[in-house]
């Protein structure tokens, strides 16, 4: 335990020295409320201010976001470059590195939620969750979900290259196509049926409704299958975990 | 002298290359045993099965009692390892990389490898800003915080320059001399014969020849004169008594004889009586990489 929670903290403070991923990973989605509050600041969308919709949505988006670039690829990095390797003739075991970059993981999206939730206070008058112990139970359940998902995904990448494209890729289905960026109501009906099909469509749906509406309760079917994408994802990210690329 | 490593009948294969091809060997406790070959022999694979990382196909080997692939991790408390080209995290400070790999053992030296390979002017730095020889010491220091009894290395010296090679020989003889087992590839011959106590020649997979440096130069005719001269034929030198072999290029003759101070006598007293000037008059000492030579020869005229 004390190696896996050393893992984790070195991660973690590794993660802050390198300045350009810092600022994408917490400057860029709050430069996106930004730009799109810009466009749709005062609009009224369903009975939801711009923030009540977008503020949660980007949450989930961050969680995207950290599960495939700031785990995802990194872990790929270290496979490629030897990190890994050097590790395999330790005594540490893959549980070990996967559960140290989870909980690194999920330090530095809980900072960036907190920032994005603070500037959609001071910027757009947000409130805090209607049912804010549901909303930490949603993102709780979310992270469980997309974390092990993505690192099983890049997982199967040769080098960071083709891991930053499988990221990218899910990334921008993810973002256009699940309702964080665009609400679904404005999309055509296939869409609206490819969205149910992305994990992230449920992320979304989670948050935005315990932020607003109803508590974590109302929500059985979206609990259900971010739980069983959180299971399966563990299952193959540990089954599957490789140390080199060989 | 007790064995600590038993190989016996060992096989690899990926698709249709035979990497290994039954290959048997035992290393002592204690010694620096070194596998050597050039590139894409077998080297990695073996050591690589000795790990416990790669599976066999076929054969058997022990590791201080325990079946490598099988006990892996109670094999790699044991044991140190030092891969060929890894790295660890860019931005991980030397000391903070000490701290974390000390942490996976029970008990560890990290005070006293800080000392011997004198990382302290370097606790701070990042791993990203360290020369090539500083990332080998900082990886030698990781394989062995534990003090394991035995030590792999895979190419220790590989692209590092002649006096930071020098000064992984050194460390190397000390932790030798701290009772560790070692056991290391390497395609430089010269690595082989200042540092191993006893080698094993790998070539296509198989297992060419195994000794002591000494013994395999000493086995071989590898010594030879070797001179360059304008004037001087081929077929005079090869009437003179003793000379078994001449090998001739662009007037640089090397020259193969049983008795060399007799051959050399020949050679001088003939020059001086016709005049002929000789550049470059030497007694060779062969090397491995001789030995390597007259291997791979050997095989291609079989």
């Amino acid at each position: 335990m004390t190696v896996m929670m050393k893992l984790a903290s070195l991660e973690t403070k590794m993660f802050f020295r390198d300045r350009i991923s810092v600022f994408w990973t917490f400057l860029f989605p709050v430069l996106m409320i930004w730009l799109f509050g810009s466009m749709f600041g005062d609009s009224d969308l369903n009975g939801l201010s711009f923030a009540e919709m977008f503020v949660p949505s980007w949450i989930g988006v961050n969680i995207v976001t950290t599960s495939f670039f700031t785990l995802g690829t990194v872990l790929t990095g270290y496979r490629e470059t030897g990190v890994l390797r050097r590790y395999q003739s330790t005594p540490v075991q893959s549980w070990m590195i996967l559960a140290a970059h989870t909980f690194q993981g999920a330090v530095i999206f809980a900072i960036s939620a907190l920032l994005l939730m603070i500037f959609g206070m001071m910027m757009y008058d947000l409130t805090l969750p209607a049912y804010i112990g549901s909303t930490l139970i949603a993102l709780v359940v979310s992270m469980l979900a997309f974390f092990p998902f993505a690192l099983f995904l890049t997982s199967l990448a040769k080098n960071t290259q083709s891991a930053a494209a499988i990221s990218s890729l899910c990334l921008n289905v993810m973002l256009f196509l699940s309702g964080a960026a665009f609400p679904l109501q404005f999309m055509p009906d296939i869409i609206q049926t490819v969205a149910k099909a992305l994990p992230l469509y449920y992320v979304v749906e989670l948050l935005r409704g315990t932020w607003n509406t109803a508590p974590i309760t109302e929500y059985g079917l979206e609990v259900g299958v971010l739980l069983g994408i959180a299971v399966l994802s563990t299952v193959l990210a540990s089954r599957f975990f490789r140390w080199s690329d060989q | 002298m007790e064995d600590v490593i038993i190989v016996d009948q060992l096989s690899k294969s990926y698709g249709s290359t035979q990497a290994v091809n039954s290959i048997s060997f035992s290393v002592r406790k204690g010694e620096i045993f070194g596998i050597i070959g050039p590139n894409g022999a077998g080297k990695t694979t073996t050591i690589e099965m000795l790990e416990g990382i790669r599976k066999p196909d076929g054969g058997a080997i022990s590791v201080l009692g325990l079946t490598p692939h099988k006990q892996l991790r109670e094999l790699n408390k044991r044991i140190g390892v030092q891969f060929q080209a890894t790295a660890i995290q860019k931005k991980m400070k030397v000391k903070e990389a000490l701290d974390l790999f000390s942490s996976f053992y029970k008990t560890n030296q990290k005070d006293h490898l800080i000392a011997l390979l004198g990382l302290h002017e370097k606790l701070n730095a990042n791993f990203e800003d360290l020369s090539g020889g500083w990332k080998q010491r900082l990886t030698l220091a990781l394989a062995t915080l534990h003090k394991p009894e035995i030590l792999f290395l895979d190419e220790p010296s590989m692209g590092l320059d002649p006096h930071a090679r020098r000064e992984m020989w050194k460390l190397i003889h000390v932790l030798k001399e701290e009772g560790c087992t070692i056991v290391l590839t390497t395609h430089y011959m010269e690595e082989a014969e200042k540092l191993c106590d006893r080698v094993a020649m790998i070539y296509g997979g198989r297992l060419k020849a195994l000794d002591t440096p000494e013994n395999l130069l000493n086995e071989i005719p590898v010594h030879y004169l070797s001179f360059e001269s304008k004037e001087l034929e081929y077929d005079f030198l090869i009437s003179l008594p003793s000379v078994v072999n001449v090998d001739v290029e662009n007037h640089t003759f090397k020259l193969l004889s049983d008795d060399q101070q007799e051959t050399a006598y020949y050679i001088f007293k003939y020059c001086h009586e016709n005049n002929i000037l000789l550049r470059n008059f030497r007694f060779e000492k062969g090397s491995l990489d001789d030995l390597f030579v007259h291997f791979l020869e050997k095989e291609q005229t079989a």
